[in-house]
Parts: structure tokens; C-alpha cells; sequence
């Protein structure tokens, strides 16, 4: 059940880490990690990944904000499907509406700690892999 | 993530945060008396106490020096032309109700003066007074504005620590938990019993131990210092031998340093290393002394523990060869949740309240800790107490040194 498909995640927590990707990885996805926004946006516009998965309190308070914009900024990523995962609030405000190319504009917003069953579904659906 | 107490550089802090007295400006009295002669005694008067003294022949220029200069307090006659005595205690507390006001009165209105007092004023000085009268009561009345401030500053301090703990206190409570959490549910949901997978869960769950463990230090730290600071946390003074406290607490901690082939030491004499204190605030100061020097040493390390009593204190130090404090970490180690953040310690567990507990029991017994330290050699921290000594025998009798 290989789909090749890559899964970017972009957090500082290892443990968080760890768990998801082995996770992901036992259900056939490639998982590429990063620990901080600087690198998260590297590794996405060397590697291109199908979907990103990325926290927005890393090493600074709004790193994964400013990881976003500037993923968004590259003309190839500036669909890919991002979920935001955070446990810094339950839901992010209104505004940031996925469709408008904002400056926030991501897919899908979980809180920490996730349910591991629910995020494999959405990725799953996003970028469509079917079991 | 990183979500840290932010703790302030000394150089945000004035002295009076700190605790610490330094050399104050005088403190500034305005006097407003349409009496010349009045005005010239009181301000020979103050300055000779070492106060700044400004006098105003009226209301109108004495509140707006008033205004300007925020004056610790203010005397004003009653009975003035313009603006009067009481309209001037009302517009002063206006400007800041925390200038304290003395106002001066004939004989004659001594039923004005109660009115005065009624309104605000601090107290009366009735016409004709004696310097040492006008002194005794300048004297008092700053006292007491004095008390009245800090007791306003404590209560700010407090509230704004408590908001900060509150909302410090969960974050440090739930991450643990989410991580928890995210190992069991990915757990629970992962298919397939090959060695790979067995492997990945024993890790995982022992991961999960840690962090319990983790969580479980930060309750019985935050309940310790919670007793420590509400007093509950039994406060008797008798005497204690810390000989045999710190002596018990290195055997029990004799397995945890062999495991990480640290040897634990002591010269401690066999008997007079005595405190009047509290054995089990004790207990835990010393355990939280050694627990940091075996935590924070290197592997083959050694804790040295030492005593002596010299000039009626008892001086125990506890030091460790490990990694060592930068001196710019040092002014802020006794503060709670505060953390080195160097890789060298970044592994390290600890709930950043161990050293603040300390210091909080040394200061609850009168005594003071500080610290040496070199970088990659080691750290030593330096108990003082007040030792116990033989009560003192007069006569036969027996004083109560207690």
C-alpha cells in the first residue's frame, strides 16, 4: 500500500514528532520533517511535498504564521495543502478563510493533541489516497 | 511552544523591586500657610529632618506645585485667603490620594480641624506647636504613607505573579499531557505486531513514563512551595542536627549518583552542626541541593557536601563538578521557573521552582544561600543558618533562647 505520497511536518516537538511521522509512515505515507519555520519552508521548496502539517509556536511565538506566508509566497506551493496543528488554541479566528490566498490561508486547523484517527482521514482525503 | 515566565534583566528593576534600599531622594513636603513667619519655621523645620521643603503663601500656587511635583505630603493651614484649607485637602487627594495631608489650625477651630480629619486629612497640628510636634507628626505621617505603598506595590506583585503562575502553571501541565496523550491515541491506532513496532511502543510508552514523572515533580514542587509560602508546611523551630538530615538524603540518593558513576561525599562534623529550624523544610532544602548537583554533573562526577559552624552560623556547602552556571544566569536562579536554556542542560528535567523553594525556606529561617560557580568545573552553593546554640544558663535558671 505505497502511495508515495510526502507529508511535510514542521514542529519543534520531537515527541510530537516522532509519533506522527512513525504513525504516518506505518500507513504507507514518506513523512519529511523540520523543527522550526526557517527550515519548514526549506525543506518544502527543495522537496515539494503533497501536504504540510506545521505548528505556529516554535522558536518564536509566530513561526509557523511566517512559515505559511512565505510557503505561500512560492508560485509551486502556493496550493499545497497545509494543516495547521497547534496546541496554542482550539480554533483560529474567522478570518483566516482557506480560499482567499490570505496571509494565513491554510486548509484545515487541529488542535493539540490530535486525533490521530481524524488527521489520517482528512490527509488521506486531501490528498487523496483512498484505502 | 516555548512559552517561558519572562524573567526581567536586573537592569528593568529599580531598587525598591528588588528589596533592596537605596539611597532615596529626600522626600518632598509642601507647605502652604498665609503666615510668613509660619512658612519659614516649618521649611527650616524640614530641611533640618532631611526633607525637601517647599512653602506656598496660598491654594492656588501650592496645588500647582502640588500637581508638578508630587509631594510625599502636604501641611496647609486651614484658615487662607483664596482657596481654602479644606478645598486643598480635597484637590490634593484629587492629584494623588496617596500624599498624606497635616493641616495646621488655630485653637479656636479645633471642630474645623476634626471636620479636616473627616475629609481626609491624616492629622491636625493645632496652632501654636513646638517644632518637636511639627517633626513627630511629619515623621509619622510619611511612616505610614510608606507602609501604605508598599503594602499597595505587595498587593500588585501578587496579583500579577498570580496571573503569570496561572496561566505558566497549565502550559507546563498540558504539554506533558498532549504529549502523552499523542503517544497513547497514535498507539491505540497503529496496526501490526512485528519486533519494529513492539520496539517503537516499549520506547513510547516509556516516553510516556518520563513525562508522567515529569508532571508528578511539577505537583509536589508547586505544593512545596505553595506550603512554603502559605506557612503550612510545618514551621516549628526546634533543633535539628543536619548531620543526620543531609546524611540520610545522600544513602537515599546513593543508588541514583552510582548509576551515573557519581560519588557522593561529605565532611560533616559527627555532632553541633545544629539549626533551630524545621526538620522537614530542611529535608527538602537539602534534597533539592544534592538532587541539582547529582542532575546536573557529569558522568564520574562528584557532590562534595560540607559543614561547619563559625560566628554562631552553621555553613554547609554542597558542590558538584558538573557543568557549571554563566554568571549572566545567575542573578535570576532563584526565581520561580526559571531554567538555564544552555545545551548543556536543555535534556535535563526540572520544574525551574527547586532553587526558589530554597531560597524561600533559607529566608523563612533567617539565613542566606548563595552561589559560586565556574563554567565546565562545577557549582557550589553556600548555606548559611543561624546555628543552634546552648541555651544560655543565668543564675540557675534556664533563659529560653527560643
Amino acid at each position: 500500500m505505497r502511495d508515495d505520497k510526502r507529508i511535510l511536518i514542521v514542529d519543534d516537538d520531537h515527541d510530537f514528532v516522532e509519533a506522527i511521522s512513525y504513525f504516518l509512515e506505518r500507513n504507507g505515507f514518506t513523512v519529511l520533517r523540520a523543527h522550526d519555520g526557517a527550515e519548514g519552508v526549506r525543506v518544502a521548496k527543495m522537496q515539494r511535498p503533497d501536504l504540510i502539517l506545521m505548528d505556529i509556536m516554535m522558536k518564536e511565538r509566530t513561526d509557523g504564521f511566517f512559515a505559511i506566508q512565505e510557503i505561500r509566497r512560492d508560485p509551486v506551493l502556493k496550493s499545497v495543502p497545509i494543516f495547521v496543528l497547534s496546541s496554542f488554541c482550539t480554533r483560529l479566528p474567522d478570518f483566516e478563510i482557506p480560499s482567499s490566498g490570505g496571509w494565513l490561508a491554510h486548509d484545515m486547523f487541529f488542535a493539540k493533541p490530535v486525533d490521530t484517527a481524524q488527521l489520517l482521514e482528512k490527509i488521506r482525503q486531501r490528498v487523496g489516497v483512498t484505502v | 511552544m516555548p512559552l517561558q515566565l519572562e524573567h526581567p534583566t536586573a537592569a528593568d528593576r529599580t531598587g525598591a523591586e528588588r528589596g533592596v534600599s537605596e539611597p532615596a531622594a529626600p522626600e518632598l513636603v509642601v507647605v502652604i500657610d498665609d503666615d510668613h513667619a509660619m512658612r519659614l519655621s516649618c521649611e527650616k523645620i524640614l530641611s533640618k529632618m532631611g526633607l525637601r521643603a517647599e512653602t506656598f503663601e496660598d491654594g492656588a500656587r501650592g496645588l500647582e506645585a502640588v500637581a508638578t511635583a508630587k509631594p510625599a505630603m502636604v501641611v496647609a493651614d486651614l484658615k487662607m485667603p483664596g482657596i481654602s484649607g479644606m478645598e486643598v485637602i480635597s484637590r490634593v487627594h484629587e492629584i494623588d490620594p496617596q500624599i498624606t495631608i497635616v493641616v495646621i489650625t488655630g485653637y479656636a477651630t479645633i471642630d474645623t480641624a476634626v471636620e479636616a480629619v473627616r475629609r481626609g486629612a491624616y492629622d491636625f497640628l493645632p496652632k501654636p506647636f513646638s517644632p518637636d510636634e511639627l517633626r513627630l507628626i511629619v515623621n509619622r505621617g510619611l511612616e505610614r504613607r510608606r507602609l501604605a505603598m508598599e503594602a499597595q506595590q505587595h498587593e500588585i506583585d501578587r496579583t500579577m505573579l498570580k496571573r503569570r503562575f496561572v496561566t505558566f502553571i497549565s502550559h507546563q501541565l498540558r504539554t506533558p499531557l498532549a504529549t502523552i496523550y499523542q503517544y497513547l491515541d497514535v498507539l491505540r491506532h497503529l496496526e501490526g505486531e512485528d519486533d519494529a513496532m513492539r520496539m517503537r511502543r516499549r520506547e513510547w510508552l516509556d516516553h510516556c513514563l518520563t513525562r508522567i514523572q515529569e508532571l508528578q515533580n511539577l505537583i509536589t514542587d508547586w505544593l512545596t512551595l505553595a506550603q512554603v509560602e502559605g506557612g503550612t508546611l510545618s514551621r516549628e523551630r526546634v533543633r535539628v542536627d543536619l548531620t543526620s538530615v543531609i546524611s540520610e538524603i545522600l544513602r537515599a540518593y546513593e543508588p541514583t549518583a552510582a548509576a551515573k558513576s557519581i560519588t557522593l561525599n561529605a565532611e560533616l562534623p559527627d555532632d553541633c552542626l545544629c539549626v533551630w529550624g524545621d526538620r522537614n523544610c530542611l529535608n527538602v532544602l537539602f534534597d533539592n541541593l544534592i538532587t541539582n548537583a547529582i542532575k546536573y554533573n557529569k558522568p564520574g562526577g562528584s557532590v562534595m557536601v560540607s559543614g561547619h559552624v563559625a560566628r554562631g552560623e552553621a555553613v554547609i556547602a554542597v558542590a558538584d563538578s558538573g557543568v557549571g552556571i554563566p554568571e549572566k544566569y545567575r542573578p535570576f536562579l532563584f526565581e520561580e521557573f526559571f531554567r538555564v536554556k544552555d545545551d548543556s542542560v536543555k535534556k535535563t528535567a526540572g520544574t525551574g521552582l527547586g532553587l526558589h523553594i530554597c531560597k524561600k525556606i533559607v529566608s523563612e529561617m533567617g539565613g542566606t544561600i548563595d552561589l559560586t560557580s565556574e563554567v565546565g568545573v562545577g557549582s557550589t552553593f553556600c548555606v548559611r543558618l543561624p546555628a543552634w546554640r546552648e541555651p544560655d544558663v543565668v543564675n540557675g535558671e534556664q533563659n529560653d533562647a527560643g
